[in-house]
């Protein structure tokens, strides 16, 4: 068998010579902390070619979006919100608002009043929220204006608050550092009350009939997930959920059940430890840390709730060399088993691959599997298979293990449905 | 590159036959160190260089069980070829899939080699699918070892492909094939797994905090030492606090009979409309739960008993029993409840529940009277029967809907328990 090293794994392992750092994957959103929002109707496209109308948050003077922009704020900033409704059914506006669980103090003005906050009635009635952001942490926001309808039509995001003591920090306290962060909102629809409301029968919903059809992560049902963020092709669903990681690194999961079903969110991989629940530190007493943290392969997230995980990955006591027979050196000066920059575990270093794969006409290829068991390396694959693994990487599977939520309307595969990919040591992210 | 293993003498000549390179596989071919003759069991005292390999041979393919009201089902699944020649392999696992798949049992330190062989889905020889294992919960995962084949690569029919896993995490998981899962899984390649910790092999005589552990057989050579004599423990909590006296691994599950149809009569496949209403503890629905035969043989996969599993759950009195609960069902969340004996939760995510997951963690251990569990989650239960009064008492799903066979009541998900 042949095997051939790709040049990304040796300019990776340069990089990280010279220590020359990586940036890590942030969140995409917008920075506060005043934040200026319209909520209009507008459409999201599904990976099976269907499209759902739908009525989303969006910035000043920009399309509406799924799931609303996240908001990305300090810890200690006072933050202000303005929302006009643009949405109109039948000609006749429509009202909405926003509210923020988990923060306190909330404030709002303008407006006309509503039930839970004050609502804007249409664009000339603008309302305004503000709050201090207290407690760092990940957060959702969402309409209050009659929510069992509105939350459904899109009308949600995420709000984050980044801690004093500053970046690569979830909380105030050194057991929540990472090298990466990303965002899971987790949400799913049922398209026919998409379809009553764009057709004007806005009384005629009934949102107890709900059944759900597409599941959602960030917005987007795989494989749309693995897209671009921004893609050009859809405008109103910018944020994606293409999940990267090295050797080594500390990736945070920001998860949200920001819709009205639990979802248990498996990540394939390895344990996550969850250190935080709706924004507070699994700890037992402040300054303690995480100490209250619990170890998951399955993240039960139930609606309404957030939960904050650390994802590390090695291959610790894998048994075998993950580099396979590439030329390359385990050098652990410091002790810890590691080697000191590609974090290979050393005591495996070396050690040949435990059995023998059959031949190609024996197997399927997956197009995310580099024709090479070996991290960083490609093997050679038939014509047509693979060439969706650019650096060599390992590929997980992310996704809700109700597995009927992997699904877009009846069509397999798809639904809440990600990848998450350990790249080789000094692969760019992003 | 240089191999350890020795292609099995028959593996070998079917390569040759096939006028493959010496090092190609070819067909059904079981790996496992110090195995001779392909049947998966090491022959002799084993390889000296793999002395803690542990071998499973799996069939998947299709074959058919029958429901707690009498309805046979169509489903895939796995079958066990351990011990079976490559030879009969093909043979043996054609329409033989049980449901649950076959239990895999491994101990901390086990090097785990599973074959699996496509045996082909004889009611639908339509569908060509390859299969997978994907070891659900194992840490430190490799992907072309997880099973996703997306990601890897997955078997075809009428060959074996070898999975290796270093068992170095003791725990509650569980395996089911990734192919089409939203598919295979609701048909049924669904089993339990679970690892043994090191602890239950600490020498006679040990001290664990206060604890004093028990193994009459130790032995430093571990072939010799039985795992399951002695103390046995969920977890290596270093103080006894996980020591249970009998376990169970208990894998909720569900099919919906629709979709099972609908796969057999070569229909089109309700994702969308998927709707369970055979609710299960291992494969069968209650009173089959409690029954120490099995439910009749369905005469479609040829009066092969396919559901070998019941979930009786048996304890004397002042016993500690351990329940290794898991759900792999696909479509709901559920809740057994236990009636009149108190559950401690003591594991989740196949780690103690300690702060992170480790054992010097602070203490997260917290008594209950039910457990949630979404499909893919598995949690360790104690149910300390000091002071419970001898009977019969029940384990059972409190999403009451459930507690039927199709609608039929009183069945679905539930068992007994019984404390002598």
């Amino acid at each position: 068998m042949k095997w051939t090293r790709i040049c990304n794994w040796i300019a990776g392992f340069c990089w990280l010579t010279l220590a020359v750092p990586s940036a890590g994957a942030a969140i995409d959103g917008i920075p506060g902390p005043t934040f200026n929002l319209t909520a209009a109707a507008d459409t999201i496209s599904m990976p099976d070619g269907g499209s759902v109308p739908v009525w989303g948050y969006g910035p000043e003077g920009s399309r509406s979006q799924y799931p609303g922009p996240t908001l990305i704020v300090n810890q200690g900033d006072t933050v202000t919100v303005a929302l006009s409704s643009e949405i109109a059914v039948n000609g006749t506006p429509v009202p909405t608002s926003m509210l923020f669980p988990g923060q306190t103090g909330v404030t709002a003005s303008g407006g006309s009043e509503g039930l839970l906050t004050r609502e804007s009635t249409g664009p000339d009635d603008p309302v305004t929220y503000s709050f201090v952001a207290r407690r760092p942490g990940t957060y959702m926001y969402h309409s209050g204006t009659r929510p069992d309808l509105q939350v459904e039509m899109g009308l949600l995001g995420a709000l984050i608050v980044r801690p004093s003591q500053g970046a690569g920090l979830a909380y105030n306290h050194a057991d929540s550092r990472f090298d990466h962060e990303y965002l899971f909102l987790l949400t799913e629809m049922d398209p026919a009350l998409h379809e009553q409301v764009a057709a004007g029968n806005l009384d005629g919903v009934d949102t107890s009939a709900y059944y759900p059809m597409y599941w959602f992560i960030n917005g987007r049902a795989a494989p749309d997930t693995m897209a671009p963020a921004g893609a050009s092709w859809l405008p109103t669903q910018p944020y994606n959920a293409m999940i990267r990681t090295r050797p080594g690194d500390t990736m945070l999961m920001r998860i949200v059940g920001a819709g009205r079903d639990l979802h248990p969110f498996h990540h394939h991989g390895n344990n996550t430890r969850v250190i935080a629940r709706d924004g507070r530190l699994l700890q037992s007493a402040p300054g303690a840390g995480a100490d209250l943290a619990y170890s998951e392969f399955t993240i039960k997230t139930v609606p309404g709730a957030t939960y904050d995980a650390l994802f590390h990955w090695t291959g610790r006591k894998m048994g075998w060399d993950i580099y396979g027979d590439a030329p390359h050196e385990c050098n652990d000066g410091d002790g810890d088993d590691f080697d000191d920059s590609t974090w290979e575990y050393c005591p495996d270093h070396g050690e040949p691959f435990p059995v023998q794969l059959p031949e190609a006409q024996e197997l399927a290829f997956g197009g995310q599997y580099s024709g090479s068991p070996f991290l960083g390396t490609e093997g050679s694959l038939p014509p047509g298979e693979g060439g969706l693994n650019e650096y060599g990487g390992f590929f997980f599977m992310w996704h809700s293990h109700v597995e009927k939520e992997m699904t877009n309307f009846d069509v397999f595969p798809g639904g809440m449905m990600t990848m998450m990919v350990v790249e080789p040591p000094g692969t760019p992210i992003p | 590159m240089e191999r350890i293993l020795w292609p099995c003498r028959t593996a070998l000549a079917v390569a040759i036959a096939a006028g493959a390179s010496g090092t190609a596989l070819a067909g059904v071919t079981v790996q496992c160190p110090g195995d001779q003759n392909g049947d998966a069991i090491s022959d002799g005292r084993g390889d000296p260089d793999h002395p803690n390999a542990r071998c499973v041979h799996l069939g998947a393919g299709d074959g058919y069980v029958r429901m707690a009201d009498g309805r046979p089902l169509y489903m895939f699944g796995f079958s066990d070829l351990t011990g079976i020649s490559e030879k009969k392999a093909m043979d043996t696992g054609m329409l033989a899939a049980t449901f649950p798949a076959p239990t895999i049992v491994a101990d901390e330190g086990d090097e785990l080699y599973l074959t699996l062989t496509n045996v082909g889905m004889a009611v639908r020889p339509d569908l060509f699918d390859p299969h997978t294992v994907h070891y659900h919960g194992f840490p430190e995962a490799s992907s072309i070892f997880d099973g996703v084949p997306e990601a890897s690569v997955s078997i075809n029919m009428g060959s074996s492909l070898t999975y290796y896993y270093n068992l170095v995490e003791p725990g509650t998981y569980m395996y089911h094939c990734h192919v089409e899962a939203t598919e295979h899984m609701q048909m049924g390649m669904l089993g339990n797994l679970y690892i043994r910790p090191i602890q239950n092999r600490l020498p006679d005589g040990t001290a664990l905090g206060t604890h004093v552990h028990s193994n009459p057989d130790y032995n430093a050579d571990r072939n010799d030492d039985d795992p399951t004599v002695g103390d046995t423990y969920a977890y290596n909590d270093g103080d006894g606090s996980t020591r249970y006296d009998v376990d169970y691994a208990i894998q909720l599950g569900s099919f919906d009979p629709a979709f099972h149809d609908a796969s057999e009569t070569t229909q089109p496949l309700p994702f969308a409309y998927m709707e369970d209403r055979y609710a299960m503890l291992n494969g069968r629905g209650y009173p089959d739960t409690v029954s120490s035969t099995p439910p009749q043989a369905p005469a479609e996969n040829g009066g092969i008993e396919s559901q070998p599993l019941d979930s009786l759950i048996e304890a004397q009195q002042g016993e500690r029993i351990l329940l290794r609960l898991s759900n792999l069902n696909v479509t709901n969340f559920y809740t057994v409840s236990s009636q009149g004996i108190p559950m401690q939760v003591i594991g989740r995510g196949a780690r103690i529940l300690r702060g992170g997951g480790t054992p010097d963690g602070r203490d997260l251990y917290y008594r209950t009277s039910s457990v949630t569990l979404g499909g893919g989650e598995a949690a360790d239960v104690l149910l300390d029967t000091t002071g419970i009064q001898p009977g019969t008492y029940f384990l059972y799903t409190t999403n009451f809907q459930y507690l039927t066979n199709n609608g039929a009541d009183v069945g679905g998900m539930m068992t007994e328990i019984v404390i002598n």
